[in-house]
């Protein structure tokens, strides 16, 4: 059953919810869309087509300390860090819930992320779904859609007098207010973004290892992180002790497989030495191994890496290459 | 686009290829967008007909040549990218007789993202003072009818003169927003060592926190080893993910440079960087 919801209820119902609880919500920043804490609803924007960095830096922060280790009087203790607040992420993109999605699956598996499970079980998402498809995304190619309510607790799609509100979860149910009314109608057509078929991409990438391709493409590559860092799939991460006057913060922060440092080991020795290499491993992640240890591709298509890679390496691009390469090689 | 000087550069590509004079040409193509360019690596000869050159042509393509040692290549140079084949030349990352400098007549380039071009020249275009590049061995188009600005800093002394707290709180707000992802350095023709100091263990002298105190760290760092080598391409700029106007830093210790050593980087291949030279007699500080 679909409700109704002005835009003044909205803003009503986001100012409840900021008292109560964290409540992150895309906000402009310099030329930027991040998602931040909203201090005050009027710091919200409703008007973006997605954020620069996805929701992930919620669930997988830049940055954060795993636990402490303290010494106090010749005993020493283990500080686990813990999640208080529970919060809400307003204005998730369906592409970049899906992302969250596919992250459970390796941070939520036996032996699941103790941070990770928490921060989830304790945030409700409101997703925000797409009135104009973009240049670069193709959602709709990747297992989900402008309108996909299917990895989010409540779904809002805007109308002209408001929007229409789906309820997903029991999660989103509690959260709702009492007394919206039903919606009449069913909410507009979804926008269509562009298709980029993946079909036979899989077995296509079983082929491709040894491909000269790779060292080709990444001539170009830089091997910054930037595809890494704004992707709402990539989740590889570096950890780090601090010690400070016999205490200990192990830190983990944001890592990818494109820094030439990721695969050194002790001595000194990097199985992975090569740009190809490490561009390949991208790649492969994304579409072979990810999906070979959880069904589904890693990418959702929010075309944030095509954007914002500063010498366009374009994985549309690269992955209607692999078909044809993998058309020829079968 | 000019299609006049693409075709220049499109031959001279095709016969340093066909002749064996080098191995790969570094140029620019259309980027996926149909709108912008990116950097493209020809080596057959067909390849070259990929060649374009016009105002999306905004990266500098230099930093590809340390990846290329002691294969001979060919790379397209304008003016602005030059300075960094001389900053490279005189640190002995490239030699010179192992590339052949397509130089290229610059009328300016544009702001460009993907799939998104800007109207105006920018603003390091408006003031380059250089109408050719400083070093090549072919140059391509004609030289372009303009006047250049005088080189005023004035986006420098708007921050020189912010009082020193509201300095620091401007920088804490923007490095706070740097996610590390190095774009800025991989990005760099000036930055080449093989294992930065932002990734050495012993000693570890920036942690990998992505953190306001640490990102301040790393970018502090990262633009003083760039003092006096700073050749003003602005790529790093271009390339941060999060709009961090690195090009203040940089032009910063650019306009120090100039003050105290009348020295701009990359105008020559002979002239040894201020901070890779010692005088006895040298004096600090800019008032002495």
């Amino acid at each position: 059953m679909n409700l109704l919801m002005s835009r003044d209820d909205l803003v009503r119902w986001l100012q409840l919810l900021l008292q109560e609880r964290i409540l992150l919500a895309p906000m402009r920043v310099q030329g930027l869309v991040l998602f931040q804490p909203v201090s005050k609803v009027e710091d919200i924007t409703f008007d973006f087509a997605n954020t620069t960095l996805p929701p992930k830096v919620w669930f997988l922060p830049p940055t954060e300390t795993l636990f402490s280790v303290r010494s106090c009087d010749g005993h020493t203790e283990l500080v686990p860090a813990t999640v208080e607040q529970q919060a809400v992420i307003f204005g998730v993109r369906p592409c970049d819930a899906k992302g969250i999605t596919l992250m459970d699956s390796p941070f939520l598996e036996e032996p699941g992320d103790a941070l990770y499970r928490e921060r989830r079980a304790k945030t409700t998402l409101i997703g925000l779904s797409c009135r104009q498809a973009q240049p670069e995304c193709f959602c709709t190619s990747v297992g989900s859609a402008p309108n996909d309510p299917s990895n989010v607790d409540i779904l809002l799609t805007e109308i002209e007098d408001g929007y229409v509100v789906q309820v997903v979860t029991e999660q989103g149910k509690a959260l709702l207010p009492q007394g919206l009314a039903e919606a009449g109608a069913a909410p507009p057509a979804p926008p269509e973004p562009q298709a980029v078929p993946t079909e036979g991409i899989v077995p296509a990438m079983q082929m491709l290892f040894n491909q000269p391709y790779w060292e080709r493409l990444a001539e170009r590559c830089l091997h910054c992180n930037v595809c890494a860092y704004v992707c709402p799939t990539c989740y590889c991460f570096d950890v780090r002790d601090y010690p400070n006057k016999g205490n200990i913060e192990r830190v983990r922060s944001w890592e990818s497989c494109q820094s030439p440092g990721f695969t050194r080991i002790a001595g000194g020795y990097n199985p992975r030495g090569t740009k190809g290499g490490r561009l390949r491993q991208r790649f492969y992640h994304k579409l072979l191994y990810f999906p070979g240890q959880f069904q589904e591709i890693a990418c959702v298509g929010c075309g944030r890496c095509v954007k914002a890679c500063p010498v366009n390496i374009d994985i549309r691009e690269i992955i209607s290459d692999l078909q044809q390469l993998g058309a020829k090689s079968g | 686009m000019d299609s006049e000087l693409i075709q220049q550069i499109r031959n001279q590509a095709r016969d340093l290829l066909e002749s064996g004079a080098v191995k790969g040409i570094i140029g620019y193509e259309r980027a996926s967008d149909g709108l912008t360019a990116r950097p493209f690596f020809a080596y057959e000869p067909d390849a070259v007909e990929r060649l374009i050159f016009d105002e999306t042509c905004t990266h500098n393509l230099v930093k590809y040549l340390v990846d290329k040692k002691g294969e001979r290549m060919a790379i397209l140079a304008k003016p602005c990218d030059s300075r960094a084949l001389n900053l490279l030349i005189n640190e002995e990352q490239i030699k010179r007789d192992q590339v052949f400098i397509i130089g290229v007549y610059c009328p300016g380039v544009v702001e460009t993202s993907w799939n998104q071009k800007g109207q105006t020249q920018q603003p390091r275009c408006q003031t380059c003072q250089l109408l050719k590049p400083v070093v090549y061995d072919f140059l391509a188009g004609q030289e372009p009818a303009r006047q250049p600005e005088a080189e005023v800093y004035s986006d420098i002394e708007e921050i020189e003169s912010m009082p020193t707290a509201e300095r620091r709180a401007f920088w804490l707000e923007h490095l706070g927003r740097c996610i590390r992802c190095y774009a800025c350095r991989q990005v760099c023709p000036g930055c080449y060592c093989p294992e930065c100091f932002a990734e050495q263990l012993d000693p570890a002298w920036v942690g990998i926190r992505i953190a306001p105190e640490e990102n301040e760290l790393w970018q502090t760092i990262r633009t003083l080893h760039l003092a006096g080598r700073c050749i003003g391409c602005n790529e790093c700029e271009r390339a941060c993910p999060v709009d961090i106007p690195l090009s203040r830093l940089n032009r910063k210790l650019e306009k120090q440079v100039a003050q105290l050593f009348e020295f701009r980087a990359g105008l020559s291949p002979d002239e040894q960087p201020p901070f890779a030279t010692f005088n006895k007699e040298e004096r600090l500080g800019s008032e002495e």
